[in-house]
Formats: structure tokens, C-alpha cells, sequence
């Protein structure tokens, strides 16, 4: 069966994205940047991100957490990702956090540095499972605890090694979902759902992304809430995405990468 | 439309002891917060608590660093309130039909506040501006009327917390959720049942009150329970 692969090369501010068919030819024939060589091929099929063997008080080992301070938690006897904005500070990246740069992505990681500092009012951690996400859907169930200014739950895509990404969120304060873009440390809106929902505290609800191409369609509970053709094709890490003192809890973090 | 409410009680009105206590008793224990023997246990709390010091590093204004002193003068006027403000500024307990009446200049500031509001690219007087006192004043009238204090939520949680006293956001959003008709989130708004005892306004997720509450510098849920003489719920 043949794949069709597609590489980025950054230029400059031009992005230039070529389609090969036939992987094992391009790895031979092209000087593949260091991103691609290291990337784990997509499996095509749904990997549901456990969190048991997890200890509980501790940051996540599946995620990354690049900003904010992300703990295992219990909740209902089960352990659950809990985004903990109580200790949030103004513009303070995770600690550690030029370690874990360097473990996404290799000796690339001062622009991605730069662009998470720039972007540290957004709390990220990054799913270390998978490199690179093009094609599928990336489901995630969330809780809302609190927040005094913000009660935000995302899922993070397209995140580039120069720390670009764009996230869809619920936000528990205006009831809405949002895709937002995350490009060279500017934060830009890109569209709302119309329908507003507003969430209780204390629930658990689903937020879905589908990726197909350009086309991009998002659910909250199963309502669809998207259905948006981007600028660009999304090729990058996934995760999870919140904003400065959300508390939010995860868990059921599924992600089925597809071909197309 | 806008509903009018009642004007939010100040630092001291705020300090309602259980049902039987006077209105003197509550001032009384404002200027003296030592625990006093015959109040129940859950229902005293000491300088060094946490809520109580989050409370009083937001109020410190001691560098005197704000901009504007004649619109803090006026605000300050206007709410009825005198600085510098002693922590605990807020317990977060609202009691429905405990409010005390407005001062005279109320009024005419929540009208200056509603046309500021409505100016796109205007500067909310936020703690740089007209100091810690000043916000929590801003906060106390704005809660005169439902379409200003809306406005005025949405500024206060957009300046960010060293702009905002997350004490005084907090409450306000629970009494705007009760008015939209939903459950309040902190727990920091009571009223009257039916047989005249002070009873908890409908909440959700009373389970993590604690930590919303933790995180926005108001005591722990208990403590308010107490405070506004309720039955735990």
C-alpha cells in the first residue's frame, strides 16, 4: 500500500509543502530534516492514552507539560491530567522546560523556546506518543474545576517546532468553543461556533477534532460545533491546551491518525 | 433591560455573624478579627490564614502607586468606603435583602462607570490606575446594575489578576449567574427560605468549592457557610 507523505520545508517566512508517494524512497533519497527522520510513523488506528500507571501528584510521563503546572490526579478513584492555574504565574513557562524542548525536538529548540515564553498566558503539554499528526481525530473528555479568570479546555494540534499551533477550546467563561492560531508569538482568532453552551462546573463533557486536509470540523458532546477549511494542511505534535488560571482535569485522550 | 440590585454591602456589612448576632457585633468584630470565644469554631479565622494574607497583599497600597487620585477619591466617595482597606476587605458572603443602602454619589459614579464602559478603548479604573481600594470600590457599584456589572466582569477578568481583585470577581460572577438564572460557582450568595433561614443560593459542583474559592482569596466554604449563618448544605 502506498503513503503519501508530506514534508515541510521552512524558508525564510514562505512554507513550501511537497507530497511524495512511496515513503521508504524519499528517507533514501532526500536529505530529510532531522524533525522527519526522528518522526514515528502514524498508526492507523486508535491509541486511547492511559494515564493508570501514572502516580498520582506527579507531572504526566505521556505528556509533555510545556507551560503551566500539569499534575496526575485522582478523580472517582481514576487518575486524570489536572491543568493546576492556583499556582499560575504571569508568563512563567513549565520548569524544566528547555529539557523538555529538547526532548520534542531535538537540538531545534531555541525558536520553539521563544515561541512558548511568548505564548505562556496558554497553558500546553504536549503528547509525546506521536510526531507527527497530518490526517484523523483527537477526542479528549474535560472537567471544569475553577479558574477566576479563565475556565479553558483544548486540544492542541499542529504544533511546530518553532512553536506555532492552533488549538480549539471550550471556554467555561463565555461558553464557547474557538479555534485559535498561535503564530510567531501572536495569538489571532479564527472562528467561533455560533452555538453558545454553556457547561456546569464539575461535569464531565467530549471535545473532537476531525482533520481531513484543509478541513477541519469540531464537536463538543457530540454537537458538531466546526466546520472550517484552514489556511494550511496541519502537520505537527497534539496535546492539550489550556489558558492562565483554568483548573481543568483530562483524561480519555484518543487520537486516531488516518492516511487522509 | 437591566435589573437593579441591591448595593453590595461594604467590608464591614459583609462581616455577618450567624442569625442572632447583632449588626453592632459584626462591626465590632471587623476592627478587632480575633476569634471570639462564643462564635462557633468553623466560624472565626486568623490574620495568618491564607485567604486572609492573599486579601491583604492585593490591598496593600503602601507604594501609593496608582494613577489616578481624583477618580479613586471619587469612587471611594461614592462607594462609602475609606482607605487603606484592612484584610479581609471580602468574605465573599451576600446575604439577599441584608444590603445596605447606597451612599448619595452611587448613582451618579455607576453612571459615569456604564459610559466608560461602553467607550471601546477606554482604561478601566483598575488597581494601577486607582489602587486596590479604588477597584474594590469599582466593584461595589458596579453591582448596582446587571448590565454594568456584566461589562464590568468582563474588564475585570481581562486586566488579569494583579489588575483585579479576584476576591471582588468572584462574587460578583456568582450574583450575575444567579440573575441569568444559573447556580452560582463559589458559593458565595445566600438568601431567604421559607420558614426566614439564611439558606445557600443554588450552586454547582459544591465538591471543588474549595479550590475555586482557595484560588480567588475568599475563605474556605465552611468559614462562608458560616458567616452568613446558613445550615450547611
Amino acid at each position: 500500500m502506498s503513503r503519501t507523505v508530506s514534508l515541510t520545508l521552512e524558508l525564510s517566512v514562505m512554507r513550501i509543502s511537497i507530497a511524495f508517494v512511496g515513503a521508504a524512497s524519499i528517507a533514501t533519497t532526500f536529505p530529510l530534516s532531522l524533525d522527519a527522520q526522528r518522526a514515528k510513523p502514524a498508526p492507523e488506528k486508535t491509541t486511547h492514552v492511559s494515564l493508570a500507571s501514572e502516580t498520582a501528584g506527579r507531572e504526566p510521563k505521556a505528556f509533555a507539560p510545556l507551560v503551566g503546572s500539569w499534575v496526575i490526579t485522582k478523580d472517582a478513584g481514576n487518575n486524570v491530567l489536572f491543568i493546576d492555574g492556583r499556582v499560575w504565574k504571569r508568563g512563567q513557562p513549565a520548569g524544566g522546560l528547555a529539557d523538555k524542548a529538547r526532548e520534542l525536538y531535538g537540538a531545534r529548540n531555541e525558536d520553539f523556546i521563544e515561541s512558548i515564553k511568548a505564548f505562556a498566558y496558554y497553558p500546553i503539554a504536549v503528547y509525546k506518543g506521536l510526531d507527527n499528526f497530518e490526517n484523523g481525530e483527537i477526542a479528549v473528555r474535560f472537567q471544569m474545576i475553577g479558574g477566576t479568570l479563565d475556565r479553558c479546555a483544548g486540544i492542541l494540534f499542529d504544533v511546530k517546532p518553532n512553536g506555532d499551533y492552533l488549538t480549539v477550546r471550550y471556554n467555561g467563561t463565555e461558553d464557547n468553543v474557538v479555534l485559535w492560531t498561535f503564530n510567531n508569538g501572536v495569538r489571532k482568532f479564527v472562528n467561533r461556533a455560533t452555538t453558545p453552551t454553556p457547561l456546569e462546573l464539575g461535569t464531565w463533557h467530549t471535545l473532537k477534532i476531525s482533520v481531513h486536509g484543509t478541513q477541519l470540523k469540531s464537536w463538543l458532546d457530540d454537537q458538531p460545533m466546526h466546520d472550517y477549511t484552514l489556511a494550511h494542511p496541519v502537520s505537527g505534535k497534539i496535546g492539550v491546551w489550556s489558558k492562565t488560571d483554568s483548573m481543568i482535569e483530562f483524561a480519555d485522550f484518543t487520537v486516531t491518525p488516518t492516511s487522509k | 433591560m437591566t435589573m437593579r440590585l441591591r448595593f453590595l454591602p461594604t467590608c464591614a456589612a459583609l462581616v455577618v455573624l450567624p442569625a442572632a448576632a447583632t449588626n453592632a457585633q459584626a462591626k465590632k468584630t471587623t476592627r478587632n478579627p480575633t476569634p471570639r470565644a462564643k462564635l462557633a469554631a468553623e466560624c472565626t479565622w486568623k490574620p495568618t490564614d491564607g485567604w486572609v494574607k492573599r486579601q491583604a497583599e492585593f490591598f496593600d497600597e503602601s507604594k501609593h502607586d496608582w494613577t489616578n487620585d481624583s477618580l479613586r477619591t471619587a469612587l471611594l466617595a461614592a462607594a462609602g468606603l475609606t482607605a487603606p482597606l484592612k484584610a479581609p476587605v471580602n468574605f465573599g458572603v451576600h446575604v439577599e435583602g441584608r444590603d445596605s443602602t447606597p451612599p448619595a454619589g452611587a448613582a451618579a459614579m455607576v453612571a459615569a462607570l456604564t459610559k466608560l464602559a461602553a467607550t471601546r478603548g477606554s482604561t478601566w479604573p483598575t488597581k494601577s490606575v486607582v489602587g486596590a481600594a479604588g477597584t474594590h470600590a469599582v466593584s461595589m457599584l458596579v453591582s448596582l446594575d446587571t448590565g454594568l456589572a456584566r461589562a464590568a466582569l468582563h474588564r475585570m477578568m481581562e486586566a488579569g489578576p494583579a489588575e483585579s481583585p479576584a476576591v471582588d470577581v468572584a462574587t460578583l460572577e456568582d450574583r450575575l449567574r444567579l440573575v441569568w438564572g444559573r447556580k452560582q460557582i463559589y458559593g458565595t450568595q445566600f438568601r431567604r427560605g421559607p420558614d426566614g433561614k439564611v439558606e445557600l443560593a443554588p450552586m454547582e459542583d459544591s465538591s471543588h468549592a474549595d479550590l475555586r474559592r482557595e484560588d480567588a482569596g475568599l475563605p474556605p466554604f465552611k468559614l462562608g457557610l458560616c458567616m452568613a449563618g446558613a445550615g450547611k448544605s
